[in-house]
């Protein structure tokens, strides 16, 4: 019964994904890089029609990426009528206008087969993260293209998936899963990540195996033979799958490689002016150039499931893992500028996103239902449960008096302004209908909206609306936000708190562990300075960086041209550079705060634990290990939640370095956006919708650190 | 504990520097701009100690800091508004925090979350609408506005510390002032407000502080001179058209930090102990 249900459930999500892509293969327009694959593969389908094998082996164009995706569509146009031969432009050229029909289509109807397959081959070992890969819209996109993602993205997973089926040992699936590398391998080199993943995944069960001494026992897996056949398979399947390494192997082999090294450090991909962490951004994001054309945007959605789900995927399948950190890694340091590359990842992707649904959405879900429903059972209350309650009104009696004044009050300067705020949030409301606002037309605007007199307009919010009467604009504003809208300004904030607090907690700790060491002279002289940084208000702080890293008059910039006046740095220019910046000025505002609580947390720490420590032989590194932080973190958690709200919310340092977009905080963004004097500025509404999603990160990231400290409680904070 | 050996000992002492260093750097960096009379706008030369050893800015920036205004208005500005907003808050703050601290009414928990939240607020979610509904009501311009808004800001922050300061007064204490006959105002009047009157003043000290050094939402706000703080001085002097002499702004950011620097310097664990906000459920 349960079987036959899964199969239901895995051929509906494979046809989801084959209708999702055939409407895509019919309304995307015609993409880079398309003509000039559909251009190659009309050569190979000639020399194949011909039988002319040296013209396959010999064919320069586009030599950098292997030519296997582009013979599959020879062969698939090859019986086709001839069309007019596409020119062969470099790849870098704007993409053809035109190009020929039904060439074209079949070449598209090539990638939604083998995208399709890819979601069959997931949604089997997964019908939940099959769906996800099946509706994720990046995916989509090249997979209804004429690309090379589709091939590798397919084979690359059943590399994993034959590995699993051969549990290490070598036997038919073992080479099935070599034979998949090869031709992964001969289909488009990043995609071959996954086979240096399996590697790590091998390694780690090899030393996890050895520690539990079971190597002595006979069939120990852990002969290098399984791995050797494993890559000796795949090699052969790639020399045989790539013609162009039929001769010259070697020098072809690297010229590719060359250019691929090249081409990443090339101006072309500087110029694009990504961050490093862009893949990042892209993920957060659904696919921004075809608006309407996706009937899911969850891509988001499917990234923070993911984030939920990934330590649950590394404890069923830890090859998955491997294969997800690995890949983003990979994305993160290679230079690119093509989103295509995140296919590299998404299968993993999705496997976590639906880990992370059944932990953290169905399994709190279940729990609640059943917690509802025990509770409705036993409906009447004990004794106890009722004089509670009485004891908590006649409290609620006394405590009324008491808390008037400090109600009314707040009501007044935070609540209401937050209920306004959310009120403007729904409106086109901005400088232009300022007048009109203050006299109460986001009210108006709002109510008439939310009771159904008004229809929401459209506005563009870029441009603002010109209108001077505020007018109900829907919740689309808040929705497009939360779906991704401003990816770019919550992936930046959110490194930039992890990356700035561990910055932190890195030099305030090793500080703090060298000023608490008894011995140590002039202890109460450095911690004196050290706390410099803390007491000066932030924003001196951060014009004492301003002052140095001043691109034209700074301090760094006048000794860089000491001799003579060269030319400027322009560390604000690149987004990487500004980010170290930021991060060096960060440091400097912050380790402290985290240094007087490692401080304190160490007044506490007893001697002898060390001693006895040290009696053991542990030392260094060890020692801090095992038993230094772990006594440690319960006492300084409360100060890395405090500095991760407040490296959240930063705000007077990026006024002040004046860092532009996607490199500001929320909160900087949203005062751009609000200051009616302010080059773009006066955009009330979407200022106000911002601070609303601020409020909503930052209610749910207390939350979570609530649980995390209250989880730390084993040592109470004296 | 081992005994540190003479080479750790030199180790460690260098590490320090080298951290030293990098604290101590940038700041001289700007200090010593102060004590240059030859910079007119940017510096242009690189150095490190200045040219000329002058008091002269000092002077200049006492008289007039910023456009027309002498540094004692600035100043009177800055702690009007300051003082406002940490009067406020502690006045509407007290007995609620009060309330938080002896009763377990219901949605008390909920309450103090909210609190949380609104004491880790960035100041720039509550300024968008506070600056519509202070226009509307005609007070965005005056200093009375400029100190709703830093109270906004600084009393969620200020309930939540004293609510832990009341509960740190024993509730013995309060119980036999109750048996002696005295009412439940006056024994927070006359026991436990006496008490926790250390950690109000921390509590008051700190929001005194969110006010000073406060600039950004400043400026949004107000637009005559009159009304300038200290903090708004030295933000307009770097973001003003004309080009400003670093060595003033330089000046104005000594003297106004010296006064908090030393403030930290002195209540240094106890202003760390109330920035961790400590858990909801105690």
């Amino acid at each position: 019964m349960k079987k036959w249900w899964l199969f239901v459930a895995v051929l509906l999500v494979a046809g989801i994904a084959l209708g999702l892509r055939l409407q895509a293969l019919r309304l995307l327009p015609i993409d880079y890089d398309e003509d000039d694959y559909l251009g190659a593969a009309q050569r190979y389908a000639q020399a194949l029609r011909a039988g002319d094998m040296g013209e396959i082996i010999s064919y320069e164009y586009n030599f950098e990426h292997p030519p296997l995706t582009k013979l599959i569509v020879g062969l698939a146009i090859a019986p086709l009528p001839e069309a007019p031969l596409l020119p062969e432009q470099s790849s870098t050229m704007p993409p053809a206008g035109e190009l020929p029909q039904p060439h074209f289509n079949i070449a598209r109807t090539v990638s939604v087969l083998f995208g399709t397959l890819e979601v069959l081959a997931l949604a089997i070992l997964n019908p939940l993260a099959g769906f996800f890969l099946a509706i994720h819209t990046w995916q989509i996109k090249y997979t209804s293209q004429i690309m090379l993602e589709p091939l590798p993205a397919l084979t690359s997973l059943l590399v994993v998936l034959f590995y699993l089926r051969s549990k290490g040992k070598l036997n038919g699936w073992l080479v099935l899963s070599g034979v998949a590398l090869g031709i992964t391998a001969a289909a488009k080199y990043p995609y071959c990540i996954v086979g240096v993943a399996i590697l790590a995944d091998w390694l780690w069960s090899n030393r996890v195996q050895r520690m539990a001494g079971e190597s002595e026992k006979p069939g120990y897996p852990g002969s290098s033979r399984p791995v050797l056949a494993w890559i000796l398979a795949a090699l052969v399947i790639f020399i045989l799958l790539d013609p162009r390494l039929w001769a010259e192997s070697l020098s072809r082999l690297i010229q590719s490689v060359i250019y691929h090294w090249d081409y990443a450090h090339s101006g072309h991909v500087r110029q694009a002016g990504f961050p490093a962490w862009q893949p990042l951004v892209w993920l957060s994001m659904p696919v921004p150039w075809h608006p309407g054309l996706f009937l899911f945007a969850w891509d988001f959605l499917i990234t923070l499931l993911a984030i939920l789900g990934f330590q649950r995927m590394w404890r069923k399948q830890r090859v998955f893992g491997l294969w997800l950190a690995m890949a983003l890694g990979f994305l993160l340091v290679w230079p690119t500028k093509w989103p295509q590359y995140l296919l590299i990842l998404t299968a993993p992707l999705s496997l976590a996103a639906a880990e992370g649904f059944m932990g953290s959405v169905w399994a709190p879900a279940e729990k609640l239902v059943k917690h509802w429903r025990d509770a409705r059972q036993s409906r009447h209350l004990s004794a106890e449960a009722r004089a509670n309650r009485a004891v908590g009104w006649r409290d609620a009696r006394r405590a009324l008096p008491w808390l008037l004044p400090g109600m009314v009050g707040l009501s007044l300067i935070a609540l209401f302004p937050l209920i306004f705020q959310g009120a403007m949030a729904l409106t086109d409301f901005n400088a232009t209908s300022i007048r009109d606002g203050i006299q109460g037309g986001v009210w108006r605007a709002a109510w008439q909206g939310l009771t159904g007199q008004e229809k929401p307009v459209e506005f563009d919010v870029l441009q603002g609306s010109r209108a001077k009467q505020v007018r109900y604009a829907g919740p689309g504003l808040l929705i497009g936000l939360l779906s991704g809208g401003v990816a770019e300004i919550l992936v930046f904030n959110v490194i930039w708190t992890v990356l700035s607090v561990t910055l932190q907690v890195i030099l305030g700790v090793l500080v703090a562990l060298v000023l608490s060491r008894p011995g140590v002279r002039l202890r109460g002289f450095w911690s004196a300075i050290f706390i410099l940084p803390w007491a000066i208000p932030e924003f001196v702080g951060a014009l004492v960086w301003l002052r140095i890293f001043e691109p034209r008059y700074g301090w760094l910039a006048l000794a860089q041209n000491l001799p003579l006046d060269v030319s400027s740095p322009s560390w604000f220019e690149n987004p990487n550079q500004t980010l170290l910046i930021l991060l060096v000025a960060a440091t400097w505002y912050g380790f402290p705060f985290i240094m007087l609580a490692a401080l304190a947390g160490f007044k506490l720490m007893p001697y002898e634990v060390y001693d006895a420590a040290a009696l053991d032989g542990a030392g260094g590194w060890r020692l801090f290990k095992h038993i230094i932080w772990p006594l440690l973190m319960p006492l300084v958690i409360p100060a890395i939640i405090i500095r991760s709200i407040f490296a959240f919310n930063q705000f007077y340092l990026f006024i002040a370095l004046r860092t532009d977009y996607p490199l500001v905080t929320f909160a900087t963004l949203s005062y751009y956006l609000f200051a009616p004097t302010g080059y773009f500025g006066g955009q009330f509404a979407v200022s106000a919708a911002i601070n609303i999603i601020t409020v909503i990160v930052l209610v749910v990231l207390i939350v979570w650190f609530n649980r995390v400290s209250r989880a730390s409680e084993g040592v109470t904070y004296a | 504990m081992r005994k540190v050996r003479w080479w750790q000992q030199v180790i460690y002492q260098i590490g320090l520097a080298c951290v030293g260093l990098f604290v101590l750097l940038p700041i001289w960096g700007m200090v010593y701009l102060a004590f240059d009379g030859g910079i007119r706008g940017w510096p242009t030369m690189f150095r490190l100690w200045p040219e000329q050893f002058t008091l002269s800015v000092f002077r200049e920036v006492w008289q007039r800091p910023y456009q027309d205004q002498a540094f004692l208005a600035l100043l009177k500005n800055s702690l009007l508004v300051s003082f406002g907003a940490a009067f406020l808050s502690l006045v509407f703050g007290a007995s609620m925090a009060y309330a938080f601290a002896r009763y377990r009414f219901p949605g008390r928990t909920a309450g103090l979350f909210g609190l949380l939240v609104g004491a880790l607020l960035p100041a720039v979610a509550l300024m968008t609408p506070l600056y519509i509904l202070l226009s509307a009501v005609g007070l965005r311009t005056s200093l009375f506005g400029l100190t709703i808004v830093y109270t906004a800001f600084a009393m969620p922050f200020c309930i939540w510390n004293m609510r832990a300061a009341f509960q740190s007064v024993g509730k013995e204490l309060e119980e036999s002032a109750f048996l002696d006959g005295a009412t439940t105002l006056q024994t927070f009047w006359w026991i436990t407000l006496p008490l926790s009157l250390p950690s109000i003043a921390v509590a008051a000290l700190i929001a005194f502080l969110i006010g000073y050094s406060e600039f950004a939402m400043g400026w949004l706000f107000v637009d005559r001179s009159q009304n300038v703080t200290l903090a708004m001085a030295i933000a307009g002097i770097i973001q003003g058209n004309a080009l400003q002499s670093w060595s003033r702004l330089a000046a104005l950011a000594v003297m106004m930090s010296l006064p908090v620097v030393v403030i930290f310097m002195a209540l240094q664990r106890t202003l760390m102990d109330r920035w961790m906000f400590g858990d909801i459920n105690d």
